[in-house]
């Protein structure tokens, strides 16, 4: 709790900075005096048209199927107080079952038929990696993937319209082996891994740090549930520490076949990906006969976090966030997802303003390589944006899971690619702005 | 040595859940000589409805009779109005019309039920048996399955072997004029056996949803499987189903936790045993006749 603490008195520290309040005009005019143009393609006098794909069915929609109802909610926000420099923001969103084949269609009609600006937070590495050439060949940016994958940003040159946004895999790699190595020098590790790009980035960044504590590394395949021949294998290689890179529904898997097994290591490590305390106790809720009861098997593992969570309500941004949530009048909680789409939603705006009065496609991407870097938010560390690096923030701290919250353990690190050393985050969590809505000045007028 | 186990026991309970579906396929195949694709979506439906059921508060076993029922009622209404149309066309017809259903029965769960991931409950726990002082893969619900699957598949034999309607049931199906002209009411015993067949995919179903997550697809890979096993075991023999499903669940279970990456080939190796088997023996293991056509 002692996270909460810090984050308050940061507030305080933040307002009496005022670093919002006295730069740029009302209701985001920053501008100067302009006429708003029909810039660019999805941009007219008063709209500006945001496309999107995301799993609304099928394997990988628990959860994810949420996030842009939250991104719809900030986005009314914004509009309901006059939208971005006068203009409200259309947010269309498709569904792709999280099927590659699907994405592709999906986003052919949202740039071609919608006639999007840019494409915003579409999510998943296998879907998203299908549109990569085509989103970058036309020329449409391609902002804030829904994904950790290296993709998005450790090459500008060859995509230079597309951005990462979340901790990218393998620094969160990085930064659970280094505290591995030091706060369990001698457990013997076993990894839990999805047998694609999101599973070898994760432990390609584990094990910068702790290769040889690794005793078994095991992969699942998505759409495989029959995870014990994997877990099976973890404990016949005495693994007493287990580090998961894998999707919600597969931490409900991985913890329901430990059971069956017998297996009991004494460390769960889920990355931030798989460890939603709510989500996966929704899932192992209906397990009977008191042998599971709710979320309690997570209770006491570990993960990662970059953004805060819903079940600290003393945080500013998780206040701001709630009372945006119930003014969209949409059904269902405020949800860790739905704070995921609005805090994207949130970067997404600053972007907007970023790119002047009248933005255009290349505007926005020249606003956010240079201003990107020092956009305050609700994630913990900063961006990484430069016209060398798209990648998106880069720290995370270590949280301990406790009922269907967290506390916790280890305070926000930064780290990069590569060989980049893991540092302690000094900068100071940032408060949101008075009603909510950022206030960036133009980075390209 | 408790690995081996493990992952033997493991795949023994998955080749069970083959082993059910394949039943299924198999007694359609032997009531009606068409392989019914949408057995899986038809499945999938009535577990969703025992699903509604269980958490409306009704107990487990009611759910699982109300589920059975609707399985039945499904499975006779689709033959009566979707597949008899096409009935004594060529084969292929009724086939691709087995797809169609297939994608809309699947849509309208969807629809109805919505397309979250749920978990499913089960009556019987989920942590395995301790046997000094190791934990082996085997629950209380694994042990439910097996022996559901094996009273299912005596009751198909026994149907099918001595009493009148199972024969009437194979004569419809092996010729239909012969079996007409013998007096027996082909139509009926067409539509008797998708009932039945329903009763067992839904079943099936259920058994393979308990202490698993369901969603509309969830049966889907299923289809794959229980049809591989279907065809290892010679697609007419209850029996058969069984033993090819065992032997495709141990097959895809070592193949999933002793090959490095196994569980990514796994899809590939049910393929590659399917082809293996058409090419050495293709009236499968436990064919009972040769020169039938399939």
């Amino acid at each position: 709790m002692s996270f909460l603490a810090a984050a308050t008195v940061v507030s305080t520290v933040a307002a009496c900075g005022g670093g919002s309040d006295d730069d740029g005009g009302g209701g985001g005019g920053g501008g100067g005096g302009g006429e708003n143009e029909a810039s660019d393609i999805g941009i007219t006098e008063d709209t500006i048209k945001l496309g999107a794909h995301y799993p609304l069915t099928g394997v990988a929609a628990p959860g994810y199927s949420e996030i842009p109802t939250g991104v719809q909610a900030y986005f009314d926000w914004v509009n309901d107080n006059g939208g971005v420099n006068g203009r409200q923001i259309e947010y269309i969103y498709r569904d792709d079952a999280y099927n590659p084949t699907n994405t592709t269609q999906v986003v052919n009609q949202l740039v071609l038929e919608d006639e999007v600006f840019a494409i915003v937070g579409g999510l998943g590495t296998p879907t998203h990696s299908a549109v990569l050439d085509f989103l970058n060949s036309e020329g449409v940016p391609d902002l804030f993937v829904s994904s950790g994958s290296l993709l998005w940003g450790d090459d500008p040159e060859a995509n230079p319209y597309t951005f990462g946004w979340q901790t990218d895999y393998t620094s969160e790699g990085k930064i659970i082996g280094e505290y591995i190595a030091e706060e369990f020098p001698d457990a013997k590790v076993g990894l839990f891994l999805q047998d694609d790009d999101f599973g070898e980035d994760g432990e390609e960044g584990i094990r910068e740090y702790i290769d040889d504590q690794i005793v078994a590394a095991v992969r699942y395949t998505p759409g495989n549930t029959n995870v014990a021949p994997q877990i099976s294998e973890l404990q016949a290689a005495g693994a007493d520490f287990v580090v998961g890179f894998n999707v919600p529904s597969y931490t409900a898997l991985s913890q329901l076949t430990a059971l069956q097994l017998g297996y009991q290591p004494e460390q769960w490590f889920y990355s931030n990906v798989g460890s939603d305390p709510a989500l996966v106790g929704s899932l192992l809720a209906r397990f009977s006969q008191g042998s599971v009861t709710d979320a309690s098997l997570l209770d006491g593992a570990l993960t990662t976090g970059y953004l805060p969570t819903v079940d600290q309500t003393d945080n500013p941004w998780i206040q701001q966030f709630q009372e945006i949530w119930e003014a969209s009048g949409q059904e269902g909680e405020l949800t860790n997802y739905r704070v995921y789409g609005m805090s994207q939603a949130y970067t997404t705006v600053q972007a907007l303003q970023a790119a002047g009065q009248n933005p255009t496609r290349d505007g926005i991407v020249e606003a956010i390589e240079t201003a990107g870097a020092d956009w305050q938010g609700p994630v913990f560390a900063p961006y990484r944006y430069s016209a060398d690096s798209h990648m998106g923030t880069s720290g995370m701290s270590i949280e301990r899971i406790v009922g269907n919250g967290s506390e916790e353990v280890q305070p926000v690190r930064i780290t990069d690619i590569g060989d980049a050393e893991i540092e302690e985050f000094d900068g100071e969590a940032s408060a949101p702005p008075e009603n909510g809505i950022p206030d960036e000045e133009s980075a390209v007028d | 040595m408790q690995q081996f186990i493990n992952i033997t026991l493991s795949g023994l309970v998955e080749g069970m859940i083959y082993a059910a579906f394949a039943l299924a396929l198999v007694l359609i195949w032997r009531s009606t000589r068409i392989v019914n694709f949408a057995q899986g979506a038809m499945a999938a439906a009535t577990a969703f409805i025992a699903l509604a059921l269980i958490d409306a508060g009704q107990s487990y076993w009611i759910a699982l009779i109300v589920a059975l029922l609707s399985g039945f009622v499904l499975g006779a209404v689709v033959e009566r109005v979707v597949i008899r149309p096409v009935e004594g066309g060529p084969e292929l017809n009724a086939v691709i019309v087995t797809l169609g259903l297939f994608v809309a029965i699947q849509a309208s769960i969807a629809i109805i039920f919505g397309s979250s991931f749920q978990s499913f409950p089960t009556p019987f726990g989920v942590r395995g048996f301790e046997i000094g002082d190791s934990t082996i893969a085997l629950t209380p619900t694994s042990l439910y399955i097996i022996g559901s699957v094996l009273v299912v598949m005596a009751l198909l034999v026994a149907l099918f072997r001595f009493t009148r309607v199972g024969l009437a049931m194979r004569a419809s199906a092996f010729g239909q004029e012969v079996a007409r002209l013998l007096g027996v009411r082909v139509g009926r015993m067409l539509t008797l056996g998708w009932a039945l067949a329903a009763v067992v995919g839904s079943l099936a179903g259920l058994l393979i949803a308990g202490g698993e997550f369901i969603y509309p697809a969830y049966m889907d890979s299923l289809i794959v499987f229980g049809f591989v096993a279907a065809v290892l075991g010679g697609l007419d023999s209850p029996i058969g189903a069984i033993v090819g499903g065992l032997l495709l669940g141990l097959a895809l279970s070592y193949v999933s936790g002793y090959i490095e990456r196994g569980s990514a080939l796994v899809n590939v190796a049910a393929l590659v045993i399917l082809i293996v088997v058409l090419l050495v023996r293709p009236g499968g293991l436990f064919a009972s006749s040769v020169a039938r056509r399939a």
